[in-house]
């Protein structure tokens, strides 16, 4: 079986520094012959949580859009890869509406308890933050860490790993960057290696 | 001079905990004397998110034209700009951040073309408010919110300084904020400070 890794642009800017980056991991996870997958959602429509708590008696969302596909999608891979640039100190707002939907995950995990991932289910999904941020400073992604956690929580993905490179308008631009897309394609072909060996372990 | 206050209710939820919050802060600015109130909702604002094209780094303008055309003035305009919004999924709510992110034509024009945002006299003049609600208890829930609201702030030309944050944790379901001991109290109380500290910045 092929281990199937989906990666998220959520970057509003087609082609820039943090696509590249997320490119970059996925052809090294499809150089280890895994089956990849890319959704750029900019391209999708979607309208965010409307905080009706409908989910949290039905387990279902009343949105009918795009993020339906998307969800089943992210609930049917084994690596999931997410990829948002930093605009004001956060994620952007189209990767923020993608995550606020996942309540109705929550909602059927901690309200109506139908849905439960094993800690062996967990540790064959590994989940991945990838993303660029113009400045320099060292905390600029710091904001974007415990959203992306309660994400993979709600997901049931282990948060594996950032892929993350800052100081983009120094460099001017990622392909400047001396580690960053060899890194990038390096941690694609080290961790399908690793959801291999769990799939063939557990 | 009057008072004029930019209220941004950024809930998708109509009259949640975050929305009583502001309501009650605005209900006792209202009362001042000399203050006008707006108060805008997000879901109903029009705002897209941003596109990260950076032409406002040439045009000094977002290349968008929706809501936020509108909003840019009354920002500019404002002594006083109130965020609220509540907390999920550990940082503000997406109708809040695409706000944020739209401020991006601020900081272009602040930092790469180096153009004022609002006139001279009127800088150290502003005043920012943060309202917040989060449903979990945790006492770090809202540290992932607080530097995208620095960010926000500091571009429209709000010092560091001069924000002023309420957050209540622990309010999850509608109307929970009802019974929280503190939190009418507080936004009463913070409405006194806010406006008798423009009072004085203005020189009424």
């Amino acid at each position: 079986m092929k281990v199937l890794v989906l990666g998220i642009s959520g970057s509003p800017h087609r082609h820039g520094n943090t696509e590249m980056l997320l490119d970059s991991f996925l052809s090294g996870a499809e150089n280890q012959e895994a089956l990849i997958e890319k959704v750029v959602l900019r391209d999708l429509n979607y309208s965010p949580c409307k905080a009706c708590n409908a989910c949290h008696k039905t387990g279902e969302c009343i949105v009918n859009d795009d993020l339906n596909m998307l969800f089943n999608r992210i609930l049917n891979v084994d690596c999931l890869a997410v990829a948002s640039p930093i605009y004001s100190m956060g994620i952007t707002a189209e990767l923020k509406g993608v995550i606020d939907r996942a309540q109705y995950l929550w909602a059927k995990k901690f309200i109506l308890k139908t849905l439960y991932f094993t800690n062996n289910h967990i540790r064959k999904h590994k989940g991945l933050f990838i993303s660029t941020a113009g400045l320099s400073w060292d905390h600029v992604f710091d904001t974007a860490f415990p959203i992306i956690t309660a994400f993979f929580n709600a997901t049931g993905f282990e948060y594996y790993d950032n892929i993350i490179a800052n100081d983009m308008d120094r460099y001017g631009g990622i392909q400047e960057h001396p580690t960053a897309l060899k890194d990038a394609f390096s941690k694609g072909v080290e961790v399908v290696r690793a959801i291999e060996k769990l799939k063939r372990d557990l | 001079m009057v008072i004029k206050v930019l209220a941004f209710a950024g809930s998708p939820r109509r009259g949640g905990n975050s929305e009583t919050l502001l309501d009650w802060m605005l209900d006792a600015m209202r009362n001042e004397s000399n203050v006008v109130v707006e108060k805008i909702l997000l879901i109903e604002a029009n705002i897209n998110p941003c596109m990260g094209c950076n032409m406002c780094e040439k045009l000094n303008k977002c290349v968008q034209r929706d809501g936020m055309d509108i909003i840019h003035d009354k920002i500019i305009e404002a002594d006083c700009i109130i965020l609220a919004a509540p907390i999920f999924c550990m940082g503000v709510c997406s109708q809040a951040k695409a706000l944020i992110d739209r401020a991006q034509v601020f900081r272009s024009r602040k930092y790469v073309l180096k153009l004022p945002i609002i006139p001279p006299e009127r800088k150290g003049k502003r005043l920012g408010v943060f309202l917040s609600t989060a449903g979990q208890k945790w006492d770090y829930v809202f540290d992932a919110a607080i530097p995208s609201v620095k960010c926000f702030f500091n571009v429209i030309e709000v010092k560091e300084r001069d924000i002023h944050y309420l957050m209540i944790n622990g309010v999850d379901e509608r109307g929970a904020i009802l019974s929280h001991p503190t939190a009418y109290q507080d936004a009463k109380n913070l409405a006194r400070e806010v406006v008798s500290n423009l009072r004085t910045r203005i020189g009424q």
